[in-house]
């Protein structure tokens, strides 16, 4: 379903450093996989997400997503990102939309439904995130656990086909991080196609088809959840779990 | 409860003050004989206008007829001001050379010239060969006057709204268009309320530039009810209360609209 090729991606700093965010990177994601990319802060997890809707632009390589090469010259993006929805660590709901709102608006104005059919659809995910008695508030009368349930249901809102989650629980109070975790083990659960970041191991172990360790813009090691727990081989990825488990 | 108790008798004291020195300088200082009671008919009087026109009536006075066109010239140049203002904003903020290089040299060209040569060169120049009445070239002048700094804080009010914002809106397929018009400008524009409006009333009060190309605002009228009566101080009283109506009006239009659109913070 998604598959990237010789991914290359540089960041050049404000003191014109050069960064490399991805290096020759490739994987695939089967559909209905649900693959959780764990690694140190600046080893590219983040910007693998981010480029694999175009919110950032890869340098080289090509990504194909549905058999579409995303980065092809008559590709339309918008069309593309209909199909995979993204959940992000901030949230990043519209604060001056209410719950309701956030979740039909792109609805209304990308897929054309019409209003009635836009708000039965919200309300059967809101429900489904158990939230649907805040639909009337504005976000920031929510908690961020609330706040970020209410980003997955908008992100559904959509019908994707995948979902990403860029670590969509690291912003949240410890007592939050349940609720957030439980909503999208039930997504994984239903079959979707996910692409994790997340410092959760927890979650990993739970519904994780396959666990991608990686550090300096490339996959250093990967494999079941299982295999990072019992017995990792490369020493980074020992040092990495040592260090947050 | 005590606080405004206290800072009533100090505005009363001070009252007293500023009115008993009004009076002395007024009266002692020069010789002036203040004849404020010709200031109502020219605010509003009963009576014929002319020979032809000679039905007594309820009308206009002079102060009046300036007020009102004041009023429409103001109000017209707002608008156009958030439109021409909104589409630079946005320009500004471009990726595209060109289109950022012209809303710049546009901001600074009219930010670094007098309003007063704007409004000569539009009404004398340009509307000369577009053939536009004083009206419109007067309108023109200050929109495009008030155009180039509304651009500015609508730039800055989009600069303001977190990036997660338009990442959050494009991640749903919403085109940029779509993301301004839905997500980023009515949050800016929530946020560049304040800044707005102080530059609307600076508009209110530059308006006044246009009487210099004979359109009869209110302080054109005033002038020529001043040069008719000589009653300068009466007349230009009332003209500056006059602009402290609509100025203050505003100022307390945009405090409500503030307050209404704060139940989502």
């Amino acid at each position: 379903m998604i598959e990237a090729r010789n991914v290359y991606k540089t960041f050049k700093t404000p003191d014109r450093r050069e960064v490399k965010a991805l290096v020759d990177f490739s994987t695939r994601i089967e559909k209905g996989e649900v693959v959780v990319i764990i690694g140190p802060s600046g080893s590219g997890k983040s910007t693998f997400l981010r480029c694999l809707n175009r919110l950032e632009e890869i340098d080289s390589g090509e990504i194909i997503i549905d058999g579409i090469d995303i980065y092809g010259k008559k590709v339309n993006i918008n069309e593309i990102r209909e199909e995979i929805g993204m959940v992000f660590q901030l949230f990043n709901l519209f604060p001056h939309k209410t719950v309701l709102e956030n979740v039909t608006l792109a609805q209304l104005v990308v897929r054309g439904r019409d209003k009635e059919e836009a708000t039965k659809v919200a309300r059967g995910l809101l429900r489904k995130v158990g939230i649907l008695e805040k639909e009337s508030v504005y976000p920031s009368q929510l908690s961020g656990g609330q706040q970020q349930r209410v980003a997955i249901a908008r992100a559904l809102a959509m019908h994707p086909k995948i979902m990403m989650f860029d670590e969509a629980t690291s912003a949240l109070d410890p007592e939050m991080i349940g609720e957030v975790l439980d909503v999208m083990k039930t997504l994984a659960r239903e079959g979707m196609t996910m692409v994790v970041v997340t410092h959760e191991m927890g979650f990993a172990r739970e519904v994780s088809d396959r666990v991608v360790f990686m550090d300096e813009g490339q996959i250093v090691e990967e494999g079941t959840a299982e295999h990072f727990f019992t017995n990792p081989t490369h020493e980074r990825t020992k040092l990495f779990l040592s260090q947050i488990l | 409860m005590t606080f405004s108790k206290r800072s009533l008798i100090t505005l009363l004291i001070l009252a007293i003050i500023l009115g008993a020195s009004y009076y002395f300088f007024a009266t002692r200082g020069i010789t002036y004989i203040w004849h404020w009671e010709k200031i109502p008919e020219m605010l509003f009087y009963h009576g014929a206008k002319s020979a032809e026109d000679a039905v007594p009536r309820l009308r206009m006075g002079i102060l009046m007829i300036g007020f009102v066109l004041t009023l429409k010239i103001s109000v017209f140049s707002i608008l156009f001001a958030i439109i021409i203002g909104t589409i630079v904003g946005i320009a500004r903020l471009s990726n595209e050379p060109v289109t950022k290089g012209l809303s710049l040299a546009y901001v600074e060209v009219i930010r670094n010239t007098p309003l007063l040569v704007q409004i000569y060169i539009i009404y004398f120049f340009v509307g000369s060969l577009l053939r536009l009445s004083a009206f419109a070239a007067g309108t023109a002048a200050l929109s495009i006057f008030a155009g180039a700094y509304v651009g500015e804080i609508v730039r800055a009010g989009i600069q303001s709204i977190h990036k997660g914002q338009m990442e959050a809106s494009r991640s749903l397929g919403m085109g940029y268009a779509q993301a301004m018009r839905y997500v980023i400008l009515p949050q800016a524009f929530k946020r560049i309320i304040p800044p707005l409006a102080g530059q609307f009333i600076s508009l209110i009060k530059d308006s006044s530039l246009v009487s210099v190309i004979a359109l009869a605002d209110l302080m054109f009228q005033g002038q020529q009810a001043v040069a008719r009566t000589y009653h300068a101080f009466e007349i230009y009283f009332t003209v500056a209360f006059l602009y402290l109506v609509m100025t203050f009006t505003l100022s307390m239009a945009t405090q409500y609209i503030e307050r209404r659109l704060a139940i989502s913070d």
